[in-house]
């Protein structure tokens, strides 16, 4: 892998071990867990295609849980009505999404920072009605089922889809995981890729300072409507993922709070570092599937007060999300044990989270003045 | 990607700290032997697990002296007021429990245990959620799950595992299917058969009807609809206007019930769910004073006390005991309710609030399939609630004649009267009790 | 079973044989759009207070109004009389505002300068609002009556609730006193000097912290004027404002996002237009949100300012 080279001993190491684990989890989980990771490696995806926008690019969608549900929609309308193959399905969406994403892309670059998340946000809102008023072509609020002929109590009938693993020994779930891990991974090395390359320097440059990009020769304007567009497709690919997951999709499930949620995952885990919203996503999942339920039933529904409230503590306490904080961490113990004369030797993404944290030290005062 | 390792392992660690909280059980919970359900499998029964499961356990989740049965209901969001029938079936469990359990066909006496999931009204995470009740707390049935696209979305792996689901929280035509999914079990009349009774009155009283129609944007409002214009086809009556209503719109339903009082209308059905269903009733115009229907969902007292006294005169077709109703009080149905209700844990709201009650039902649903059957099997159960004659259960109305038979009469609840609200809060009977026993899946076309 | 599914979005016959004659119910659903105008507007005064005393656009304050409205109901559910419990739901609603942004706003520094960090912090405040109103107060809507009543005047034929009637007249007493306070009080005078120039302001003694406490203590305030409108509508529970919140911020980008007349003007038409558009409009039939959602667009792309917002919100 590319984004291995130059990577330290230690640093190979635990990479190898995280992928030990991704590979092992599936054996050592119940089926139903295993979905759920499916589901969490959907919104790392989706969250990740998020960062590229927000993170990096500085511009501010609360509305890409909308372009998710695009992208899970495209799959389900081209499986049902138009009886595409499951896989190829994928593609279709994160180009669907691109294009949505390219035409969103044009009002924003008029609209930017808070107008822009207020723009985004009504569109998360708009986007389960828009479903329901096309219900001709989206099934309305009984949503659309990806189905198969299966034969079942003496005949064939349409049921919903199955993965018949071809590998013996790999249950249904598990060869599904595979596929999605796969998918996955090939969206954050895209992601890297983006991030690493000159583009995303440039992506970083026009969220710092726009007139400055303009002025070294970045185009600005093109820069940042084809953010839109990769950010959008890379959410659609998440969206796809979720369509082929649950082999259903329904407006219920792409509601604000959907959009919240991707949000969360960036902000949580780190913007603008690129493993950050995937772990944010998992947190997330953890937090919902693991967690909540265990709770005392009093508790259960205060699990959006414990995430509001959380959300709030971290972007006062740790803006940088949980990858910056670490890095931070370990830094600091580096630079004491070396007496703080050693310069950390990776320091690419190093600078983009200090970026953040500069940013965002805590000012108690807009004027700068006390009273 | 120089930081981004020490995220990824992170990561890892977190992944492994849950796949080890919930190892997979190598050896097939579902694999193990299938002799026991020897009632199930009997000549002729509805359901007969050796042709049509693959590995079928038909006592897991019976373990010694306790049952474990599983729902799924939305505890936190916008539909989380449908937790209210939950807890209803909550109480059912717990009154239950502690007047000793349920003594079954087989001559014990069984605990039960329910585990309760929330699933937020997303049928996206339905499916995973029944899996985890079936897998990991490996229940017995699963009973009043809420909504009708939560309950499609589990039905084909329901049925795939055999695993019953009884009592859905939703009155969906779809549930008429029973020849297909036959691990279902509606809890709920149809709403088509509802409808069919409006038209049934209708005939008696207004044969030329007028009919303003306002419905929800839905499976739920469609059978309304649907069921209203094929019943009317070939009388006198018409519908005049009609309008939908989307729950998800952020509007209200005023804008629609306004413009239908303009269409000259004598008949006015809301076919609706939840508080938009009172709000429509505080939203028609003085001037307009239509016959008006309610849907079944909402003639409770918690809904009905949202629509400011302008529910007096409104008409239901009614098919259990209301305990907020002072007429009904003196039912023994009501009073056992009112009892273990309240020992099981509902407050006085809930308690004549009409939503629990609803749930506390589907418990007793549930109560006696396992009291009838003769063994504590799976299929035995459904085989049960498929041919049950004369039945009677929860807060059911005595006159219903809760009569089942496979997958060609698969509804248990088929039956309504026609009542009128009062100003005291009771319903007043316009039209007797007619049962429509085997008729539902025709009705509803 | 649900019917098999056309392809064709237009030829949806039910959408277009239903439908009663279009032309002789105008006035009334008219009537509709400015009783709901009048709710968004106070929603949007509340955004426009805030948005004036410290640049910022406060996702969470639907949320806020929802809340306040519960202490409303609360008291009025205890046996006081409205006014009383809506007074008392005012301050509940002022005094959260201003702890609201002690605690979690005013650490964040110039809300333009960081927005993802605004962003976040508001729908932090969203959740947590709306989890904390789901735990105190349950699942259960509330009825909460009509501050005016239930019966209705007959005008020209048209039947008009007089809470309708009640809700315009809160409103332009609620602008009157807005604006008597900006221009006439030395409170006002200090807010509007802390908004347009906090440095100096501060020099001259403001002190600019408790202005802009004040702001948002007076925002929330002001939206439970919203919720109290809303709640009798939509039935008080904890998803009272989530919709709400988008028509409230559809009127102020129209109106311009510091002007209290643009507010107000705003809300009327936001509200007017998606009462009447889905009426007659087959497209929009289900997405009364729809034409709010197309004039935020239309008027941040192509007026920012709004219809009576100052230049200068237009810089950002």
């Amino acid at each position: 892998m590319k984004s291995l080279r130059g990577v330290g001993p230690v640093q190979s190491v635990l990479w190898a071990i995280a992928l030990v684990v991704l590979i092992v989890l599936p054996f050592t989980s119940a089926p139903f867990r295993v979905e759920q990771y499916i589901t969490w490696m959907t919104i790392a995806v989706a969250a990740g295609g998020l960062n590229l926008l927000t993170g990096y690019n500085g511009q501010i969608s609360v509305g890409h849980g909308a372009l998710y549900g695009t992208g899970a929609y495209t799959v389900a309308i081209l499986v049902t009505d138009a009886e595409w193959p499951l896989l190829p399905t994928v593609i279709a969406a994160a180009v669907v999404c691109f294009m949505v994403g390219v035409i969103i892309g044009l009002p924003a670059l008029r609209i930017k920072g808070l107008y822009l998340a207020l723009v985004t946000l009504a569109v998360a809102t708009l986007f389960p009605l828009v479903i329901e008023q096309f219900s001709d072509l989206t099934g309305g609020s009984g949503g659309l089922t990806l189905t198969s002929e299966q034969l079942y109590r003496g005949s064939i009938r349409d049921r919903r889809v199955k993965w018949e693993s071809p590998i013996d020994g790999l249950a249904s779930d598990q060869w599904k995981y595979f596929i999605f891990l796969g998918i996955s991974i090939v969206c954050f090395v895209v992601i890297a890729a983006i991030v690493k390359s000159r583009v995303g320097r440039s992506l970083v440059a026009i969220r710092d300072n726009e007139t400055a990009a303009e002025v070294s020769g970045i185009n600005v304007s093109r820069t940042k409507i084809i953010t839109f567009g990769v950010s959008a497709g890379i959410a659609g690919i998440g969206g796809a993922m979720f369509a082929l997951n649950k082999g259903q999709v329904n407006p219920t499930s792409f509601t604000l709070t959907l959009s919240i949620y991707l949000l969360v995952a960036v902000v949580l885990g780190g913007a603008s570092t690129v493993i950050g919203p995937a772990i944010g996503a998992v947190i997330y999942g953890v937090f919902i599937d693991v967690i909540a339920p265990e709770l005392p039933e009093t508790l259960e529904s205060a699990t959006p007060l414990i995430l509001g409230t959380l959300l709030v503590a971290q972007m006062l306490m740790a803006p940088s999300g949980i990858v910056g904080w670490f890095h931070d961490l370990t830094e600091k113990v580096s630079r004491r044990r070396q007496g703080g004369g050693k310069q950390d030797k990776n320091v690419d993404v190093t600078v983009t989270t200090h970026e953040v944290v500069a940013e965002t030290d805590l000012e108690t005062d807009p004027g700068g003045f006390h009273p | 990607m120089s930081t981004n390792w020490k995220g990824l392992a992170a990561l890892g660690c977190a992944l492994v700290l849950i796949g080890s909280a919930c190892g997979r059980d190598d050896g097939d919970d579902s694999s193990s032997d299938s002799d026991n359900g020897d009632s199930s499998s009997e000549e002729g029964a509805f359901i007969n697990p050796s042709e049509d499961c693959d590995a079928y356990d038909g006592t897991a989740g019976v373990d010694g002296d306790t049952i474990k049965i599983g729902t799924i209901r939305p505890a936190d969001g916008p539909y989380a007021i449908y937790d209210q029938v939950t807890s209803g079936l909550d109480a059912w469990v717990e009154s239950t429990n502690a007047n000793g359990g349920v003594t079954a066909g087989d001559g014990n006496t069984y605990q039960i245990e329910l585990i309760k999931e929330n699933d937020g009204y997303d049928p996206g995470r339905t499916p995973e959620l029944a899996k985890k009740l079936v897998e990991q707390e490996g229940v017995f049935a699963i009973v009043g799950v809420i909504g009708t696209e939560s309950n499609k979305a589990i039905r084909d792996y329901l049925n795939d595992e055999c695993v019953p689901n009884i009592a859905l929280a939703t009155g969906s035509t779809e549930w008429g299917r029973a020849d297909e999914y036959p691990w279902y079990i509606a809890g709920l009349p149809s709403y088509a058969t509802e409808a069919s009774m409006w038209v049934d009155y209708l005939e008696e009283t207004n044969p030329d009807a007028q009919i303003a129609l306002l419905y929800q944007d839905d499976d739920f409002g469609e059978a309304y609809r649907a069921t209203l214009q094929k019943e009317i086809e070939g009388t006198d009556m018409e519908i005049l206007a009609e309008q939908s209503y989307n729950p998800l719109s952020g509007g209200s339903t005023e804008a629609a019930t306004v413009s239908l009082s303009q269409s000259g209308a004598d008949t006015f059905i809301v076919g609706l769910g939840g508080t938009p269903c009172p709000a429509t009733l505080t939203f028609m115009p003085d001037t307009w004073t239509p016959e008006t229907f309610i849907s079944v969902t909402c003639g409770g007292n918690t809904a009905l006390s949202l629509a400011g006294g302008k529910d007096v005169g409104v008409l239901l077709a009614q098919a259990v005991y209301e305990p907020g109703d002072p007429a009904d009080q003196d039912q023994p149905a009501v009073q056992e309710f009112m009892t273990n209700g309240a020992a099981g844990g509902l407050d006085e709201g809930q308690l004549t609030g009409g939503i629990s009650s609803v749930g506390w039902s589907f418990g007793a649903l549930f109560g006696a399939g396992l009291e009838e059957s003769d063994t504590v099997d799976r299929a035995a159960i459904m085989n049960t609630l498929f041919s049950l004659e004369d039945a009677s259960f929860g807060l059911i109305r005595d006159e219903m004649d809760i009569t089942t038979d496979g997958g060609e009469d698969p509804w248990p609840l088929e039956g309504f009267r026609i009542v009128s609200r009062t100003a005291d809060g009771s319903w007043e009977e316009v039209m007797p009790f007619n049962n429509k026993n085997g008729e539902s899946n025709e009705i509803a076309g | 079973m649900r019917p098999s599914r056309k392809r064709i979005w237009g030829s949806d016959a039910k959408s277009l044989s239903g439908r009663g004659p279009p032309v002789n119910n105008f006035l009334e659903i008219l009537v509709v759009g400015i009783g709901n105008g009048a709710t968004y507007a106070m929603l949007g005064l509340g955004l426009v207070v805030i948005y004036r005393s410290t640049g910022l656009l406060n996702f969470a304050s639907g949320e806020l109004a929802m809340f306040s409205t519960f202490i409303v109901w609360t008291f009025w559910n205890l046996g006081f009389p409205m006014w009383l419990a809506i007074l008392g739901g005012m301050l509940g609603g002022f005094l959260i505002g201003v702890l609201v942004h002690k605690v979690a706003v005013s650490p964040l520094g110039d809300p333009h300068e960081r927005p993802l960090a605004v962003v976040i912090v508001t729908i932090g405040l969203f959740l947590g609002l709306n989890g904390a109103a789901q735990l105190i107060w349950g699942t259960v809507d509330k009825r909460l009556d009509p501050w005016f009543g239930v019966s209705q005047i007959t005008v020209g034929g048209v039947a008009i609730a007089w809470q309708k009637i009640g809700a315009v007249v809160v409103l332009f007493v609620m602008v009157l006193l807005l604006w008597a306070l900006f221009k006439f009080t030395k409170v006002g005078l200090s807010m509007r000097a802390v908004a347009s120039n906090s440095e100096s302001s501060a020099l001259c003694g403001v002190s600019v912290q408790n202005m802009l406490m004040l702001g948002w203590g007076m925002a929330a305030g002001i939206g439970t004027l919203a919720g109290v409108f809303s709640a009798p509508n939509l039935g008080l529970g904890t998803n009272l404002m989530q919709l709400t919140l988008v028509f409230g911020f559809a009127a102020i980008v129209l109106g311009g996002f510091d002007s209290i007349l643009g507010a107000v003007v705003g809300g009327f038409v936001v509200g007017i237009l998606s009462s009447v558009v889905p009426q007659y409009i087959t497209v929009f039939e289900k997405m009364p949100l729809a034409p709010a959602f197309i004039l935020i667009l239309a008027v941040l792309l192509f007026r920012p300012q709004g219809l009576f917002g100052s230049k200068d919100v237009a810089r950002v």
